[in-house]
């Protein structure tokens, strides 16, 4: 009896295995299907082994267990200063919210000091006693003691404070405030700002003249053009004297200039840019030329503008960040982050070629590939992802923060050979999701290294372009979108049609943009991993202390939460603001008409875009055609399609709009 | 957006201003055709007379020695290269003059002028406002249709639909270090050049009975609101809390008693320095140092006009643009121009308690139409109807009546 019990039993646990797992598999591959490569089934093979349920459900979650336990503290060094006396390297740790200091001497860390939020950029005093923070989330500078290694004052800037430079002379600081796309000066005997001066958009780095007469600033984006034209980034030239702009010279057809360097004859200053090609189709760029990257050679005092090509034919050296000229002015370094490389450059080449370009004997120099090799010396492979560099005093010394592999690397700047590297941190470099931001950040996985994910997303976020990235040239034109926080904001592209980030970042990636193979499976895990769980807004500058909302920005909830119009007529619930763009994303995930689709649109619904930190973001629309928040209604809002919003005065509009500036992380909405 | 409703609202307000303006010239003792028979005397135009080295200084602590009268004017017309001969607005910089016109903006440095029209980014021709952000240098510049920040030679647009600016019509911009006050015809606005935040005020926020503003001002912590038809809003900028100042007297177009408050709710502008506020109505002048304040009309001073378009201050002097002469005062002492009547020089009238004295001078302000003018300590810059006057400190009022 109870051998036919057991019997029995096992029969039903077979068929309930036969029925019900089978089921699970197929459950799970087509669960699978829909969230990586759609309907495509000539690969499920290839990939169903490479997935598992760990691939989504444990590293793409921020606060997840494997995330907390299995990734480690990284110091990823970002920028560089020595001290004049040569004896102390001063490194800002951007993800540890530390200045380290390392004796050069033994090469050994000797204080790690505490500063502010994602440290940036740092400078030394004359007398080397003294260091400067920007602390770029803080919206700060750090005053640090050296002698006492500890900070000593804060000052407070705008928001984003990045670059960072000190005309001791007159005791003043300049501070470029990114966010706020404007220069804190700063007088350095009352430690205060005392003004600010506008810039480009998202100001980054910035250097002062030899002489101490002028400070040149640069920008990461292009000031805003009207729609599909070419991008414009400005170069602000300073008078040190006055602590005014006395020129706007701009960059045409180029963008993202992170530093910026003097030559030490002071009649020229270098800057990194990238060259993007984003009013043709994207689907050129197995016929190159996608995104170049160049030298910008700026003339303060005659206000000419030059770009020289970094890349080769058939090559190239994606997202230039840093650019350092030695004391002789002999020899100049660009960090080329997205290809781990540092090109060595020689600088009286480089005059010669200018010299041509200025008789006419050159024309169009930014489009000439080969020219490169009339100027390049050699190209110096690093760690993973170099970012700020600086020359020893003595000009022997070119040390290179390779920030994703926690290195400061030494190179020799007379024989360029790699001398030595410092070691910042014992952490894992190939965690699992460590090896998805350098992957991020690495251009390897283009046709050709022509670009990253960083070139489009400069600092995990958006470059404030349109690109043509459709399969028919002209149509489907695409603002490009932000990579922070986009847990739970799926589907991703304007049309919706990529439900995860999987399916945005694998097949479909590399069939229209990259034009190489598909990431390797483990590569795409750690590359989705690092996207959707270590990418986050930076604090949002428009909410005040303990994130109460000003008394504009109050009357704006009541009126992007609101059910009547002004004369009381219900508003219907899909005309309601809230109904599409509810918290703590501020979006529903679906598709809708809102009447902005033109004939170059192949459908007229476009995925609602998440609100968090929306001010960041401009220009707006799928399509980049609204310039400010302002416009979405003002001008392309005629029919009510974009919630009802006609009836609003321009005072209710502006409450509106400062409501909007005011949303910020999904975390603050899922505690209230 | 009711963009419709507001640029319908907007052409009524002026429309308004427009026939408020032609009032005010018909009500004006001399006429442009007057004007065209006086041929004003005009002194030697020379750059350096033009621009003084000396730097402006806003330092409180300072003050004229004495009440100052200006004199050898020199006039500035479409001869001499203006777009324009109405002026609306002219404003002192380090080393240049900027003057606004119904026909563009012009810049007179190192002797030449210089135009910027709606081709070079302007945000409209008609130009009525200029203003300078003392620290930084940039130009802030109130237009017909929107408003300008003109930095290093860049011109950056700001309207009603591009960004929080209250109306396009801006009557009158005011730069400080952090903020930009825009006085509009719908309103007044807070631009914050530090984060790019917009405030706005009007009826629905603030205590202002009408949205129509029409000068502005700023001083201290706190920025004064000129509202026709609502008297000044002071705000204060630490608090957020605002104060009215109104006609006591209610809609009477006469002061009833005298010196118990604004002279009219119908103001035109605003102007603040050394601890006192100025207000300039189209029924007198106002003057309050935050104890008590005086009015003061034709009948009971030596204003010339009780049609006040516009004052300014600088130290304990206030400076008032009528339909009848440009006119100052301290407190103790006014001094007034006026083209001569029959076109050849001017009059300067200086009057204290009950000593007046009468001047003829060679030179005159080229028409007794004043929309606006701007101050250093040893120039003024008068915008007229009919051109540009420029006049030196020449000597102080005790000078004369001592």
């Amino acid at each position: 009896m109870k051998i036919k019990k057991r019997v029995l039993v096992l029969i039903i646990l077979l068929l309930f295995t036969i029925l019900f797992v089978n089921r699970a598999i197929n459950w799970s591959a087509d669960h699978y299907e829909y969230y990586t490569i759609g309907e495509v089934s000539e690969v499920r093979e290839r990939h169903i082994d490479a997935l598992k349920c760990f691939s989504c459900h444990a590293y793409t979650q921020k606060d997840g267990f494997f995330v907390q336990k299995t990734e480690g503290i990284y110091s990823s060094p970002y920028n560089l200063a020595v001290t004049p006396q040569d004896d102390v390297l001063l490194v800002t740790g951007q993800e540890s919210d530390r200045l380290y200091m390392i004796d050069l001497k033994n090469h050994q860390i000797i204080n790690s000091i505490k500063v502010g939020d994602r440290p940036h950029s740092v400078i030394v005093a004359p007398d080397g006693k003294m260091a400067y923070v920007t602390n770029q989330w803080s919206g700060t500078v750090s005053v640090v003691d050296l002698e006492l290694g500890e900070e000593i004052n804060t000052i407070t800037v705008g928001g984003g404070a990045s670059g960072i430079v000190a005309d001791f002379d007159r005791n003043i600081l300049y501070v470029s405030n990114t966010y706020t796309a404007n220069i804190s000066v700063v007088d350095l005997n009352t430690q205060t700002e005392v003004k600010r001066l506008r810039a480009g958009s998202y100001p980054s780095g910035l250097n002062i003249s030899p002489d101490n007469s002028t400070v040149v600033a640069v920008s990461q984006r292009s000031v805003i053009v009207e729609h599909r034209d070419p991008p414009r980034t400005e170069v602000t030239i300073i008078d040190a004297a006055t602590q005014r702009v006395i020129k706007r010279n701009y960059f045409l057809e180029s963008h993202i200039m992170e530093k910026v360097e003097y030559t030490p004859s002071g009649d020229l200053a270098f800057t990194t840019l990238v060259r993007p090609k984003n009013l043709v189709p994207a689907v050129q760029v197995d016929n190159g030329w996608m995104m170049t990257f160049a030298l910008g050679i700026i003339s303060p005092e005659t206000g000419v503008m030059v770009q020289l090509p970094l890349d080769e034919p058939n090559l190239y050296y994606a997202d230039p960040y840093d650019v350092r000229i030695t004391p002789d002015g002999k020899r100049a370094f660009i960090s080329h982050s997205g290809n781990d490389y540092i090109t060595a450059l020689d600088v009286d080449a480089i005059r010669d070629v200018l010299e041509r370009v200025k008789s006419g004997e050159i024309v169009n120099p930014e489009n000439d590939l080969l020219l490169s090799e009339s100027y390049v010396l050699k190209r110096i492979a690093t760690g993973s992802n170099p970012k700020g560099m600086t020359i020893s005093a003595d000009g022997n010394t070119l040390f290179v923060a390779e920030r994703l592999t926690d290195h400061i690397g030494l190179i020799d700047t007379h024989t360029l050979e790699i001398r030595d590297y410092i070691a910042l941190n014992n952490a894992n470099q190939n965690a699992f999701l460590r090896r998805g931001e350098q992957l991020f950040n690495n251009a390897a996985h283009t046709f050709q290294y022509q670009y990253s994910c960083y070139s489009c997303h400069p600092d995990n976020h958006e470059d404030g372009l349109t690109y043509d990235m459709a399969y028919y040239p002209g149509m489907d034109i695409s603002n490009v979108q932000t990579l922070r926080e986009l847990s739970n904001t799926s589907p991703f592209k304007w049309n919706g049609k990529n439900v995860s980030i999987y399916m945005q970042c694998g097949m479909r990636f590399s069939k229209f943009i990259t034009r190489t193979e598909v990431f390797a499976p483990d590569d795409l895990k750690a590359l989705v991993g690092y996207i959707t769980s270590k990418i986050e807004h930076p604090p949002n500058i428009y909410r005040g202390k303990d994130d109460e909302l000003t008394e504009s920005q109050k009357r704006g909830k009541e009126l992007f939460e609101r059910t009547k119009t002004n004369s009381g007529k219900a508003i219907p619930v899909r005309d309601q603001c809230i109904t599409c763009h509810p918290p703590p994303n501020f979006t529903d995930r679906t598709l809708h008409d809102v009447g902005t689709a033109t004939d170059k649109d192949s459908h007229p619904e476009f995925k609602t875009p998440h609100l968090n930190n929306i001010y960041e973001s401009p220009p707006y629309l799928h399509d980049g055609r609204a310039q400010t928040l302002e416009e979405l209604w003002t001008i392309y809002n005629d029919d009510d399609l974009h919630g009802v919003a006609n009836d609003m005065t321009k005072d209710q509009l502006n409450d509106l709009v400062e409501y909007l500036r005011s949303l910020g992380r999904a975390e603050y909405y899922y505690d209230n | 957006m009711n963009i419709t409703k507001i640029s319908v609202a907007s052409l009524l307000v002026i429309a308004t201003a427009l026939f408020l303006i032609n009032s005010g010239l018909q009500n004006s003792n001399q006429s442009d055709e007057d004007f065209s028979n006086a041929e004003p005397i005009l002194a030697e135009k020379t750059s350096d007379l033009a621009i003084s080295d000396e730097k402006d200084s806003d330092s409180s602590d300072f003050s004229f020695n004495g009440m100052p009268i200006y004199g050898d004017w020199v006039v500035y017309t479409m001869e001499d290269g203006l777009p324009s001969n109405k002026i609306n607005t002219v404003k002192i910089d380090d080393n240049r003059i900027l003057v606004g016109t119904d026909r563009g903006m012009a810049i007179l440095q190192n002797g030449e002028w210089t135009v910027y029209t709606p081709e070079d980014g302007l945000a409209h021709r008609n130009v009525l406002s200029i203003d300078i952000n003392p620290s930084n240098g940039d130009v802030w510049i109130g237009t017909m249709n929107g408003l300008n920040r003109w930095s290093a030679g860049v011109f950056e647009r700001f309207d009603q639909f591009n960004s929080g600016l209250a109306n396009d019509v801006v009557y009158e911009v005011r730069a400080d270090t952090r903020y930009t006050w825009i006085a509009t015809a719908a309103g007044a606005s807070r631009f914050d050049t530090y984060t790019g935040q917009w405030l706005i005020f009007n009826e629905e926020n603030a205590p202002i009975h009408e949205p129509w503003t029409y000068g502005i001002t700023t001083g201290g912590n706190k920025a004064y609101i000129a509202a026709w038809g609502g008297g000044v809003i002071e705000y204060n900028n630490d608090t957020a809390q605002f104060r009215v100042y109104m006609d006591p007297d209610g809609h009477f177009n006469v002061s009833l008693f005298p010196d118990d408050g604004l002279v009219h709710d119908i103001t035109t502008g605003v102007a603040y320095d050394d601890g006192i506020l100025w207000v300039s109505t189209y029924f007198g002048l106002s003057r309050y140092n935050g104890q008590r304040w005086w009015g003061y009309f034709p009948h009971n001073s030596g204003l010339t006009s009780d049609f006040v378009n516009a004052v300014k201050a600088k130290y304990s002097v206030g400076y008032m643009a009528t339909d009848d002469g440009f006119n100052t005062f301290d407190g103790t002492t006014w001094v007034t121009y006026k083209p001569a009547e029959n076109g050849n020089g001017g009059v300067t009238t200086i009057s204290r308690d009950e000593i007046v004295k009468t001047e003829i001078t060679e030179t005159s302000i080229s028409h007794g139409f004043i929309w606006n003018m701007d101050i250093r300590e040893d120039i003024v810059w008068v915008a007229t109807s009919h051109g540009l006057s420029m006049g030196k400190v020449i000597g102080t009022a005790d000078d004369i009546i001592l």
